[in-house]
């Protein structure tokens, strides 16, 4: 996983998987990360072939996070299908602004 | 009993026991994934199987407690080609799976996991133990996720997804053809059974053919025309029994000899009885037969024969050029060429049946004329003896006699030969018998008698071209003098008085049934001392040995000069002269009738044999028939 601060964007990276055995550990760098400047945090889901429902909740917690920081705009960038379908599945592409570039 | 399963009797199974954590719990879910990758589990329905067994392993973790935190889950797959079933067994307390969960809330974090699973899988089972459960996940395979080929493990039995649609379409493609040709089959065969069924009610060949069996063979092979041919009876031509348009009835063409080169597609298939396919676009020969279905026709010529007998030839085809002929149109014209061949041969040997019975009735009703024909006994006088000697080339015939007692010590003898023989030369000689007798009531001149039978049977004799020879010789016994005339009928051999040598008498006159009205001379002889008179039909002089000679009149003569000598009987001497002609003719088919009247002097009295009545019945062909006490 890689994780790049330009100025007030933070983007997540080389993510191979999100699963019950890494997530803790996604959301913690995150969290790390994460700075008063930062506005727009970008996950890059295009290498992320697997995510379980411990993934999703890592996601979720980071979505809490944002909220609790007012403004700050949370991004899935590029899921692959079986990803995206999960995110529908359980409704939860409503939490995040998914984009696909 | 059971249905029958698709499945294996032993699916193929994984299981794995993992340490309680969750990166074992990870590792579990890649090599189960990997597992169900090497059956043949397409890669799209790959992260639904991980992520159940995944979610499943998760919580067997997460979710002990106490001592049973040590205890090692277990992950399980097993994989049929209808069925893949997951397994977990946890060492928790469990929880109450409900039947299904409803979509958790996207702001809430629990629930996910067993959602998930519900939303996946086919069936979800949660089976409870002590400190021991097992959640039990279920998949229906659908048909096209029968997928593929592991390369690794080289051939499977379970072919790709593209070869299964390729199989699929393959098996609609035959299962299309099969129903084609059955169709066209029972077509064909329906066809055949409505041809036999109408077989009792049609006369001919061509009706047979220009029925609804070509119609129905134009129907079956998609032609619009076609043309019969039938081999003559003398099998030098093939001649049009029936054609689909009266234009197509082309003339008759000729069939080869051995050696000789056929002329035309029809001649050559009938020549080499092997079916052929033409199109006229290919060679435009204006003497081709077919190209009486146009410059652009094409179709195909079938023989038609059974036994190697070949009965004629079937055309079919397309004037517009466009004949598909596949292996089954081949099979249906060849079947339809085979059942016409047995036909034709069928209906020519009924109608030979049919003949040769009617034929075999005609003789017997012939035999019965005959029978009426010849005198059941002849007259006799005393001293004299009066004999009579018949046999027919056929089993009936035109030569006949009678002898009728006139007045005083005379006897009328009549020698005739219809011209022809069978039936209507039998009938004309029965009808002349019943004259003679009606005319001889009034008069025993022979030559008024003559010109009576003529005058009553001109008519009926001239409408069919037939005429009459006979001879009628009245015998005065008592002056021994001999009145003789002749219709044209050879001369009556006598012995006259005073002489050894035998002497002819040739009479002119004109057979009867030649002129309306004609005179017949008579002439007169006596006889001599020892009577001997002989009457006969050119049957008699006409017979001819093996070697092709003919007996002769001079033959005959020497006979009567031979044998004719006194104190022989008149049986005797009739046995004597039958002996002789069919020694002279050995085994040679005879060639005509033959009859004669032996009068002869006979003081032997008591040699005449009684009629028997069986005599004639046995009547054969080649055998003298004799009338009774003669």
């Amino acid at each position: 996983m890689k994780i790049e601060r330009d100025g007030e964007r933070l983007c997540v990276s080389e993510i191979n998987e999100l699963t019950a055995a890494n997530s803790s550990n996604f959301r913690d760098e995150i969290n790390s990360a994460m700075t008063g400047a930062t506005v727009v945090i970008e996950i890059d889901l295009s290498k992320t072939l697997f995510m379980d429902s411990s993934g999703l909740g890592a996601l979720f917690a980071l979505y809490r996070a944002t909220i609790k920081r007012e403004g700050v705009v949370l991004r899935l960038l590029n899921p692959v299908p079986e990803i995206e379908q999960l995110l529908e599945l359980t409704q939860m592409q409503q939490l995040f602004e998914v984009v696909r570039r | 009993m059971a249905a029958p399963s698709l499945e294996p009797a032993r699916p193929a199974t994984l299981r794995l026991a993992f340490a309680p954590n969750l990166a074992s719990a990870r590792e579990v879910s890649v090599a189960i994934r990997k597992f169900l990758a090497e059956q043949g589990v397409a890669e799209k329905e790959l992260f639904s199987y991980e992520l159940c067994i995944a979610e499943a392993s998760n919580n067997a973790v997460e979710y002990a407690e106490g001592p049973c935190r040590n205890l090692k889950p277990i992950a399980e797959a097993l994989f049929t080609p209808t069925q893949i079933e997951l397994r977990v067994t946890d060492h928790t307390a469990g929880f109450t799976l409900l039947e299904r969960l409803p979509p958790p809330s996207p702001m809430t974090d629990r629930g996910r996991g067993l959602f998930l699973i519900q939303s996946v899988m086919d069936e979800v089972r949660y089976l409870r133990g002590t400190n021991e459960n097992i959640l039990v996940m279920r998949k229906k395979r659908r048909a096209e996720r029968i997928p593929a080929i592991s390369p690794k493990d080289g051939p499977s039995d379970f072919p790709s997804l593209e070869d299964s649609h390729r199989l699929l379409a393959e098996c609609k493609i035959k299962m299309a053809k099969m129903a084609d040709e059955l169709l066209l089959r029972t077509e064909t065969l329906s066809s055949v059974f409505r041809c036999c069924s109408e077989l009792g009610r049609i006369d001919t060949n061509s009706e047979i053919f220009e029925g609804k069996l070509l119609v129905d063979l134009l129907h079956l092979t998609s032609a619009d025309w076609y043309i019969l041919r039938m081999l003559s009876p003398d099998g030098r031509k093939l001649l049009v029994a029936a054609a689909s348009e009266p234009d197509l009835a082309s003339e008759p063409i000729g069939f080869p000899a051995p050696g000789e080169k056929a002329i035309g597609i029809e001649a050559a298939v009938a020549s080499s009885q092997t079916a052929a396919r033409f199109d006229n676009r290919d060679s435009p020969d204006p003497s081709e037969p077919l190209m009486a279905v146009g410059p652009v026709g094409a179709g195909y010529v079938c023989p038609l024969c059974f036994g190697g007998k070949l009965v004629g030839t079937i055309a079919v085809g397309r004037r517009s050029g466009d004949f598909p002929l596949g292996r089954l149109q081949d099979e249906v014209i060849r079947a339809f060429a085979e059942f016409l061949a047995i036909q034709a041969l069928s209906h020519d040997r009924r109608k030979t049946e049919v003949r040769d019975r009617v034929v075999a009735r005609e003789l017997e009703i012939a035999q019965d004329i005959q029978h009426l024909l010849l005198p059941r006994a002849l007259p006799q006088l005393p001293g004299f003896g009066l004999v009579g000697g018949w046999q027919s080339a056929r089993e009936v015939g035109g030569d006949f006699y009678d002898a009728i007692a006139v007045e005083g010590e005379s006897l009328l003898l009549m020698i005739a030969d219809v011209m022809g023989k069978g039936v209507p030369a039998a009938l004309f000689a029965t009808t002349m018998r019943g004259l003679l007798r009606g005319l001889a009531e009034r008069s025993s001149d022979p030559s008024q008698l003559l010109c009576g039978l003529n005058r009553l049977l001109y008519k009926e004799l001239s409408s069919v071209a037939m005429f009459i020879t006979a001879q009628i010789v009245l015998v005065d016994m008592r002056t021994r003098q001999l009145t003789a005339a002749s219709a044209g009928h050879c001369p009556l051999l006598f012995i006259p008085p005073g002489r050894r040598h035998v002497s002819s008498m040739p009479i002119r006159g004109l057979p009867l049934g030649v002129k309306s009205h004609t005179s017949y001379p008579h002439h007169v002889a006596s006889m001599g001392s020892h009577a001997a008179l002989l009457l006969y039909t050119d049957g008699l002089t006409d017979t001819r040995n093996p070697a092709g000679a003919t007996y002769g009149q001079q033959r005959l003569k020497t006979w009567m000069q031979e044998e004719m000598i006194p104190g022989r009987s008149a049986t005797d001497l009739r046995d004597r002269l039958a002996s002789e002609l069919n020694q002279f003719r050995g085994d040679r088919e005879m060639d005509d009738d033959q009859a004669f009247l032996l009068l002869t002097e006979d003081r032997t009295g008591g040699t005449r044999r009684p009629f028997a009545a069986d005599q004639i019945t046995k009547l054969r062909r080649g055998s003298f028939l004799f009338p009774a006490n003669s």
